[in-house]
């Protein structure tokens, strides 16, 4: 590798050239008081590029290993099926939603839902939220929420709803909770439920960039949060936005960010999006807003949409699933099916905890 | 890379060119690799060297360096082009994903569908062989993208040819989400970031016979949509196809917008496998 490949600012770059610094090894013989008294520049700047240097020493030094590690951190196809196996997904609230998406929102992967306003995106990214928290032995992650709100839809007396909505199912399916030790009762009181979401309010695109730039050292000091939404990732682009293509490449790297945060700490991304009309093949149509560049930056894609009283949701773009229709509902309680699709209460529950493996919770 | 052979030309044109006759070139500034001088010596190369990998995907007749534009079939394509040179043992592959869409169900879901005949194993001894040779590795970066190329090119010099355990294509998916944050604007450094990767991989496809397969996608041009990327990426590959489908259907269409031996325009359609 050469200087002109290490991940370093174009400023850093020049002046390591006009001092002479023009191969990897001249670089890495050179200690940081050296390089920051040649460069001019802080002796904590001339720590990172050496550290840069040094990384990318290091994996020249890789030869002669098996094809599965001949580059670092690569895994075969088999490995990583039954990783895909076991993965956990997280409950929307609703039986059909969770069918069509294979189980619920995929963790690792980053969910894009868009729709007309008053769909229930908001709805849906609440209940996500919540129901990420239910825990372990109700069939749940037991994780933790981040929720970036740009648009200020987050009402935090819907949430309790919702959470209340939530518990009272969760002790309806699973009757013997009632024997458990105090502490499980503790976590089961929705001003816990709200404790766990963390909540960052953004007012400017800039913000935007600079929370998700932030998200990786909160990750790493909260590693139990599961789920991060963004309610509305498209808000601030929108409007007052001149220069298309610093949107685009503003967009582009932010998915790229989100896409490494899910992967690196097992999380599932949900971001919602608005929607746009687009001329396409002579008639107008409406499609999700920010263009056809972002529809490549999420991994699963759906769609909101009403038909005629009822609300439905599309999955539009899976690896691995089909393209698939389900209805959904927005009840008090939160999301749920429609009351056509079910006939009894009973039912309605067994959807929403499905996938629920709990051993016998009467033990004591 | 314009192609700029003298006397009769072939098909592809990945290695280093001949200079035009009456310039000398220093025999030590070739880069390895033959010196080829006359059109009768490329052909050889071409007919012997070169070989074609299948696709699995009925219709389509061969795929060497290429850049696929797609809409949404694209990683169904790439899955399935990946089970099926896994499976035909024809050597590794190597996927490098850009957005965590890479599914090893559905890769055990299309080689379970694969008929006897091609590969020629019991079906729970198959799975696992051809899922072993595919290896994927997630980059989010164009740096990252870099340091990969370069570990990659050491790893193949340094390994001595063992039967069929090299790797023989190296398919990248998405590549425009790689370079779309550093094209365009004020970043200068964009234009030479996106060529220097260009060559890297026309390197690799040429020195270790690799294949690559790259993906793009399609921006909104005046009337119809057209290739991500720009005029500059447009002579990088040698092969350029262009797929899309119609909404609710599995039948995929490709048209072949730049090919070295085939003439563009024809349109091949295909179905996917869900």
């Amino acid at each position: 590798m050469e200087i002109a490949d290490l991940p370093i600012s174009t400023s850093h770059r020049a002046k390591l050239l006009a001092a002479g610094y023009s191969s990897l090894a001249a670089l890495s013989a050179a200690s940081p008081t050296r390089l920051a008294r040649d460069l001019s520049i802080e002796i904590q700047e001339a720590e990172d590029i050496l550290k840069v240097a040094v990384g990318a020493n290091k994996s020249k030094g890789v030869d002669g290993l098996s094809t599965s590690s001949v580059i670092k951190g690569a895994q075969n196809a088999w490995d990583m099926l039954s990783d895909e196996q076991s993965r956990k997904h997280i409950n929307t609230g609703s039986a059909d939603l969770n069918n069509i998406l294979g189980g619920g929102i995929h963790c690792k992967e980053v969910t894009e839902i868009g729709g007309v306003p008053g769909i229930g995106k908001t709805q849906l990214g609440i209940q996500l939220a919540i129901n990420v928290q239910i825990p372990v032995e109700y069939g749940g992650l037991g994780g933790k929420a981040v929720y970036i709100d740009t648009e200020g839809s987050f009402m935090a007396e819907r949430v309790y709803q919702i959470a209340e909505g939530c518990i009272s199912d969760i002790l309806e399916y699973f009757p013997y909770c009632h024997d458990k030790a105090l502490s499980g009762q503790e976590r089961l009181k929705p001003e816990s439920f709200l404790a766990d979401i963390y909540y960052f309010r953004i007012c400017s695109y800039t913000e935007q960039i600079a929370v998700i730039n932030y998200l990786e050292k909160f990750l790493q000091e909260h590693k139990d949060v599961r789920i991060v939404i963004i309610d509305s990732v498209t808000f601030h682009f929108r409007q007052d936005f001149d220069d298309m293509a610093l949107r685009t490449r503003v967009l582009s790297g932010l998915s790229l960010k989100l896409m490494k945060l899910a992967k690196a700490y097992n999380l599932a991304v949900v971001l919602l999006n608005q929607v746009t009309t687009k001329f396409t093949e002579g008639s107008f149509q409406l499609t999700l807003a920010l263009g056809d560049s972002w529809s490549h930056s999420c991994t699963n894609r759906l769609i909101l949409y009403w038909n005629g009283n009822e609300r439905y949701a599309y999955l539009d773009k899976s690896p691995s699933l089909p393209v698939a229709s389900a209805p959904y509902a927005v009840t008090v309680k939160g999301v749920r099916d429609t009351v056509s699709s079910n006939n009894s209460k009973r039912v309605r529950f067994l959807g929403m905890l499905s996938g629920a493996n709990w051993a016998p919770i009467f033990e004591h | 890379m314009a192609a700029a052979g003298s006397g009769g030309s072939a098909g592809c044109f990945p290695g280093p060119y001949p200079t035009p006759s009456g310039e000398e070139k220093n025999q030590d500034e070739r880069q390895g690799g033959q010196c080829l001088l006359n059109g009768m010596d490329l052909l050889k190369d071409v007919t012997e060297s070169k070989r074609f990998l299948p696709t699995g995907l009925q219709g389509y007749s061969h795929l060497e360096s290429s850049t696929l534009f797609l809409e949404e079939a694209c990683a169904k394509v790439c899955l399935c082009s990946a089970s099926h040179v896994a499976a035909r043992q024809l050597g590794h592959v190597m996927y490098l994903d850009t957005s965590n869409s890479f599914s090893p169900s559905r890769i055990a879901r299309i080689v379970d569908g694969f008929p006897f005949s091609l590969v020629k194993l019991p079906k729970n001894v198959r799975l696992e062989r051809v899922m072993t040779s595919i290896v994927c590795k997630s980059v989010f970066d164009i740096f990252d993208l870099f340091e990969v190329l370069h570990q990659l090119e050491l790893s193949l010099k340094n390994k001595v040819k063992c039967g069929n355990s090299n790797i023989c294509l190296l398919i990248i998916d998405s590549i425009s989400a790689l370079l779309a944050p550093i094209n365009g604007g004020k970043y200068p450094r964009g234009r030479s970031m996106m060529m220097s990767v260009a060559m890297l991989l026309k390197k690799l496809a040429d020195e270790h016979n690799l294949s690559v397969l790259v993906t793009n996608h399609m921006v909104a041009g005046n009337g119809a949509p057209k290739p991500a990327l720009g005029e500059s990426w447009k002579t990088v590959p040698h092969v350029r196809l262009a797929i899309s489908r119609a909404r609710g259907s599995n039948i995929c269409t490709a048209t072949v917008l730049k090919h070295t031996l085939l003439a563009s325009g024809r349109v091949m359609k295909f179905p996917v496998p869900s």
